[in-house]
């Protein structure tokens, strides 16, 4: 060895390896195991767990509900107990920005006395939606920029405010494929529904006409979910969901066989990695601007910044925290200087492995 | 007698159908030990390294579905792994602020019987060095890292890796001929 470089390297690799074989550690899967197993169990409430559960407290409170109201029978009071009656998430005035989808409803808390007489009448395969007025959330596909693995796209979500059966009033905007966010799509618009009811636990989604549409695999599942999210975020539950056509059980969906009832896939599996509830795009807003929203991201960091359209020059930008890393938790943050003008919000996550940026969800808004 | 390299050898097969549970346990198998003693020799304890790295495999298994895969999932790790030993050392360094000797610089005695005289006096020159060149010398010799990928783990630049890594060599080469 002639080169001193290579000797000095020789050296340190040599010695670095003698340090490092000292050290021998204890097994340590098992505990690493259970500590899976512990995050798992108060941390996330698993929403199919719970599908089980809420579907039987919904039946006993329905049948409490029965009990209760005396003779009338179930004809006349369908709309009470077509689901858990749940009003805590009942939504009237304006749309929150922060209201968490991947909560699982929270125990249903029947209403016993109805207030007023239903007005729908039962169809024979379940019952249907009492008619209402309440915003709802509506699912698109995004495109998960810079995150090669899965399907490509994983589901964003919009509010809208809607009167009418809320679940079948969701479905239609999610059929029409026109979100307010020009980054997200519906698969599904071509299709029509025809109705939505729900009968022990089950919730059945009845299509005049199915998405013509053919998909990979992936992304057929995805849309899937799309349908399973604004059906269950409409109506507050987790149960499962039937989709038909005319009556007719279908067995494939974009071309792709489908297994059926439809259960809800876990939110990490389907959400984007990182939304934005507010400014929702399109939207006015005004200084100081808190911006809000909901993210999975690596050590909980996120980045973030403000471009004004006009002049393409670059308002803020930065880096923001949310609440627990790896985790659909929310985050948020204040841009305090924003002039009148039209903006875009972009914000990203800088991917570890090549320093992309990914996961973007941009929403453009207005300063008055 | 130069050990050849084969801390992070891909003994682990594409397998992009595991689950995250399957994923944990053969990502664990392969590179448990060796991102324990990635650990052991930035932070000089054992207890602490361990800590670290199992913390690392949890968030692992929960972002698995992101991951897909057990070379990313390995990079993945040895960043998480390396990110959380710096912090640890940056709250050492404060902490010996106050309490001047720390503890886990303290080797044990098996450690010091078994060591050679000359792992040793590397070792101890590594001390002397600021985080960073350190991190950078232990991703380099130890890890086997390219000057990107030290870059990449590290979240600077390759020209900060190239200068931490010259200034590094430079000053271990002073303290070495100096106790020789």
């Amino acid at each position: 060895m002639t080169n001193p470089d290579d000797q000095f390297d020789e050296l340190m690799r040599r010695s670095l390896h003698d340090e490092a074989e000292q050290v021998q550690p204890a097994d340590g899967l098992h505990q690493i195991q259970a500590r899976v197993r512990d995050q798992h169990k108060p941390a996330v409430r698993r929403p199919w767990l719970l599908t089980a559960g809420a579907a039987v407290v919904g039946t006993a409170a329905a049948i409490g509900a029965f009990t209760m109201l005396g003779n009338d029978g179930p004809a006349t009071k369908d709309a009470e107990v077509a689901g858990p009656a749940d009003s805590t998430k009942t939504v009237t005035g304006p749309v929150p920005a922060s209201q968490l989808p991947t909560a699982a409803p929270a125990t249903p808390e029947p209403t016993l006395a109805p207030t007023e007489a239903p007005k729908v009448a039962p169809t024979p395969r379940g019952k249907v939606e009492q008619v209402t007025s309440k915003a709802v959330p509506v699912y698109w596909l995004g495109k998960t920029a810079g995150v090669d693995t899965g399907a490509g796209v994983r589901l964003y979500r919009t509010w809208a405010q809607i009167k009418g059966r809320p679940a079948y009033e969701a479905l239609r905007l999610m059929t029409s494929g026109k979100s307010v966010d020009p980054d997200y799509s519906s698969p599904w618009q071509g299709s029509a529904v025809s109705s939505v009811t729900r009968a022990d636990g089950l919730i059945t989604v009845d299509f005049k006409v199915l998405p013509r549409q053919q998909l990979a695999p992936a992304v057929a599942n995805m849309a899937a979910q799309q349908l399973v999210y604004t059906v269950q975020g409409a109506m507050d539950v987790t149960g499962p969901v039937q989709v038909t056509v005319q009556g007719e059980p279908v067995t494939r969906l974009f071309g792709v066989d489908t297994a059926q009832p439809l259960s809800r896939a876990q939110a990490l599996d389907v959400q984007a990695f990182i939304w934005v509830t507010y400014p929702e795009n399109g939207t006015i807003v005004r200084a100081p601007l808190k911006v809000s929203g909901i993210a999975a991201a690596h050590e909980a960091s996120l980045n973030y910044r403000i471009t004004a359209n006009k002049t393409g020059q670059l308002i803020a930008e930065g880096s923001t925290q949310t609440t627990e890393a790896y985790k659909l938790t929310p985050y948020s943050f204040t841009v305090t200087k924003l002039p009148a003008g039209e903006y875009t919000l972009e914000i990203f996550e800088i991917s570890m492995e090549d320093g992309r940026q990914t996961s973007t969800d941009t929403k453009t808004f207005y300063v008055r | 007698m130069a050990q050849p390299a084969v801390v992070y050898e891909e003994c682990v097969a594409q397998e992009s159908s595991w689950d995250a549970d399957e994923a944990l346990t053969a990502v664990y198998t392969a590179h448990y030990t060796s991102l324990v003693r990635l650990g052991a020799l930035l932070l000089r304890d054992t207890g602490s390294a361990e800590e670290i790295v199992q913390d690392a495999f949890v968030a692992m298994h929960s972002r698995w579905h992101r991951l897909r895969d057990p070379h990313k999932a390995l990079s993945y790790l040895r960043t998480a792994v390396v990110n959380r030993c710096r912090s640890r050392q940056r709250h050492l360094v404060v902490v010996d602020k106050h309490t001047p000797r720390s503890l886990p610089d303290e080797p044990s005695a098996e450690q010091a019987v078994l060591r050679t005289a000359e792992t040793d006096r590397v070792i101890d020159a590594m001390r002397t060095l600021p985080e960073k060149q350190r991190t950078v010398m232990v991703l380099r010799y130890y890890a086997d890292l390219s000057e990107a990928e030290i870059a990449d783990t590290m979240g600077i630049s390759r020209g900060s890796v190239k200068s931490h890594a010259a200034r590094a060599s430079k000053s271990l080469r002073q303290v070495l001929e100096q106790s020789r």
